[in-house]
């Protein structure tokens, strides 16, 4: 399987590292700009008024417009324009596969030829409307993507989970996903350490068969910690009178901007409604 | 009103019924007492703090805490939990497991809120803790990231803002630098001279004379062997010695093999 132990090293740190970037710095979400500033609550909300709109389009412009609007957003809270594509882009090759290539063809979307061209024999035609159709959908996969991670990035994990509570998102499921997010960092950071520990011991050359002994123990092994982790915690959980249901601290306040950035989305709301109504495709 | 805040009878534990962790330990503790409990490694100690915090319950023998039998049942009279957690608090060995929300700061005031504690008085008891532990710029981080020091000081004020009669301590100075390690005993000493009882485990010595006036010393069986006044403890190298608190230690002295019975006066692990 593995041709070379280097291998092992830098796919297991580079798993490691991408994954400690990308869901454990909340460097975005410490910075002072536009959302950041804003209440999550309200953020979260107007988000998912957003959100709605975009999967209710079905002009291809104004959805657009839409993305645009978010990398708008994205550069006034001080993320990097390159960072955030690279971030949402990367979802786009997955969805297009399976959903959009397909959909151009005829056979899934019959219409009018645009280009028509023979492999192996069998004819392929692709139709405008089934272009018109994948672009439609490619595009609100990325703009809903595009939302959806501006909102990740800009908002600090443990607000968004308060705000799940906030909302009455039943507490089992909070507290779950809480736990999951802790449980991820303390993966990461065991087989860091493991990882760490065999090479102080074994030195950088394991052998490859044992080396992939060690690393399938210790997946094994994790969920044997993960439990007595989790027998742990709730021991010191109830020490400190836990009965159940915890109680949040909401020190989330609304101030002038947030209502401004409310009416804002209002507005742009309303607008889109009115244009998708009355542009003829 | 019966005069002791635990009272230890022949009292056994063992974990998953297979490793023994505790062979019938008595013990008598009164109000405002400093005590230090001190053993080699795995010889029952937290195991024991965690006995004291109702986390579990003995195999045999009884366990009283304020004259009141200490059993699971107990803890379904949601008064008596209630108080029993408001009066005893721990300090966990491993600050990972005591610290498990998203901020230092929601960890920190996560016991007086599920006690119902007013805001307010949280909020005051909050910035005088932070204060003195200068923890005052780790508030928005999250627990998980810090270093251990700074996690145990975070593991400490969770505990101490509870404000409990009675603290236990397992192994609180573990690891830390000598100037926090001065902080935390002065700490701890201001709570005793409020008259909270401090039960405190550790390997510490030069600590424990400080930190305790009865000393329980535990053996590799998993009992009490002595206990005593911390100076006469302190005194009995032999003692010391068998249960791996001190070591004797060689050197070279002015060209002869010099041998003597040595505390590591910095004793990290
Ligand atoms: N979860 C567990 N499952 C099984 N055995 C355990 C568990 N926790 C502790 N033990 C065993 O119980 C005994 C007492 O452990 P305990 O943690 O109380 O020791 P300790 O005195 O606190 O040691 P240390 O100084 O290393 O902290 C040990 O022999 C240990 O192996
Ligand atoms: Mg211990």
């Amino acid at each position: 399987m593995f041709k070379k132990n280097n291998f092992i090293e830098h796919s297991i740190q580079g798993v490691l590292s991408f994954l400690k970037d990308s869901i454990f710095s909340e460097e975005v979400a410490l910075k002072k700009g536009l959302l950041q500033s804003l209440d999550p609550r309200i953020k979260v909300l107007t988000f998912l008024v957003l959100l709605l709109q975009v999967l209710w389009l079905k002009d291809v412009r104004i959805l657009m417009v839409f993305y645009g609007f978010c990398l708008a957003l994205s550069c006034l809270s001080g993320v990097r324009l390159w960072f955030f594509l690279k971030r949402t882009w990367i979802f786009i090759p997955l969805f297009s596969l399976f959903v959009a290539i397909p959909a151009i063809f005829s056979f899934f979307t019959p219409g009018d030829a645009y280009a028509t061209f023979h492999v192996g024999g069998i004819k392929f035609v692709i139709t405008s409307q089934g272009l018109a159709v994948a672009l439609l959908f490619v595009g609100r996969v990325l703009t809903c993507v595009s939302f959806a991670v501006l909102l990740s990035l800009t908002t600090r994990h443990f607000e968004l989970l308060k705000v799940l509570r906030i909302f009455k998102v039943p507490q089992i499921f909070v507290m779950t996903l809480g736990m999951c997010y802790r449980y991820i960092y303390l993966f990461v950071e065991i087989i860091e350490h493991t990882y760490l520990a065999i090479k102080s011991r074994v030195g950088v050359s394991v052998h490859t068969q044992k080396g992939q002994r060690i690393v399938a123990w210790n997946i094994a092994n994790l969920w044997t910690r993960s439990y007595q982790l989790n027998e742990d915690i709730y021991r010191a959980m109830l020490s400190r009178g836990f009965t159940g249901e915890p109680f949040v601290l909401n020190e989330f306040k609304i101030k002038t901007k947030d209502w401004l950035w409310v009416s804002w989305v209002v507005m742009v709301t309303f607008l889109f409604i009115f244009l998708n109504a009355h542009i003829k495709i | 009103m019966n005069n002791s805040i635990f009272e230890l009878t022949d009292v056994s534990f063992s974990y998953l019924n297979k490793f023994p962790a505790l062979c019938a330990i008595n013990a008598h503790v009164k109000p405002g007492e400093k005590i230090a409990i001190i053993g080699a490694n795995g010889c029952g100690k937290s195991t024991l703090l965690h006995l004291l915090d109702g986390l579990i319950f003995p195999d045999k023998g009884s366990l009283k805490v304020f004259g009141r039998e200490l059993t699971e049942d107990a803890f379904d009279d949601e008064k008596f939990s209630r108080e029993f957690r408001k009066k005893v608090g721990l300090v966990f060995q491993n600050p990972d497991i005591q610290l498990f929300c998203p901020t230092v700061k929601e960890d920190i005031v996560f016991g007086p809120l599920q006690l119902g504690i007013d805001f307010k008085d949280i909020e005051k008891r909050l910035e005088e803790l932070i204060n003195v532990l200068g923890i005052k710029d780790l508030l928005q981080r999250s627990p998980h990231q810090l270093s251990l020091g700074e996690k145990r000081k975070v593991a400490l004020a969770s505990t101490l803002i509870m404000d409990p009669e009675v603290l236990l301590l397992d192994e609180p100075t573990a690891g830390l630098d000598p100037l926090t390690t001065r902080h935390i005993i002065d700490l701890l000493l201001s709570a005793h001279a409020k008259g909270k009882t401090i039960i405190t485990s550790t390997h510490d010595l030069h600590i424990v004379e400080e930190i305790s006036d009865t000393v329980f010393v535990f053996s590799h069986e998993k009992k009490i062997v002595k206990s005593g006044s911390s100076a006469e403890i302190l005194k009995d190298d032999q003692l010391l010695r068998d249960h791996n608190l001190i070591h004797v230690h060689s050197h070279h002295h002015k060209g002869a093999v010099h041998v003597h019975s040595h505390q590591h006066l910095d004793h990290h692990h």
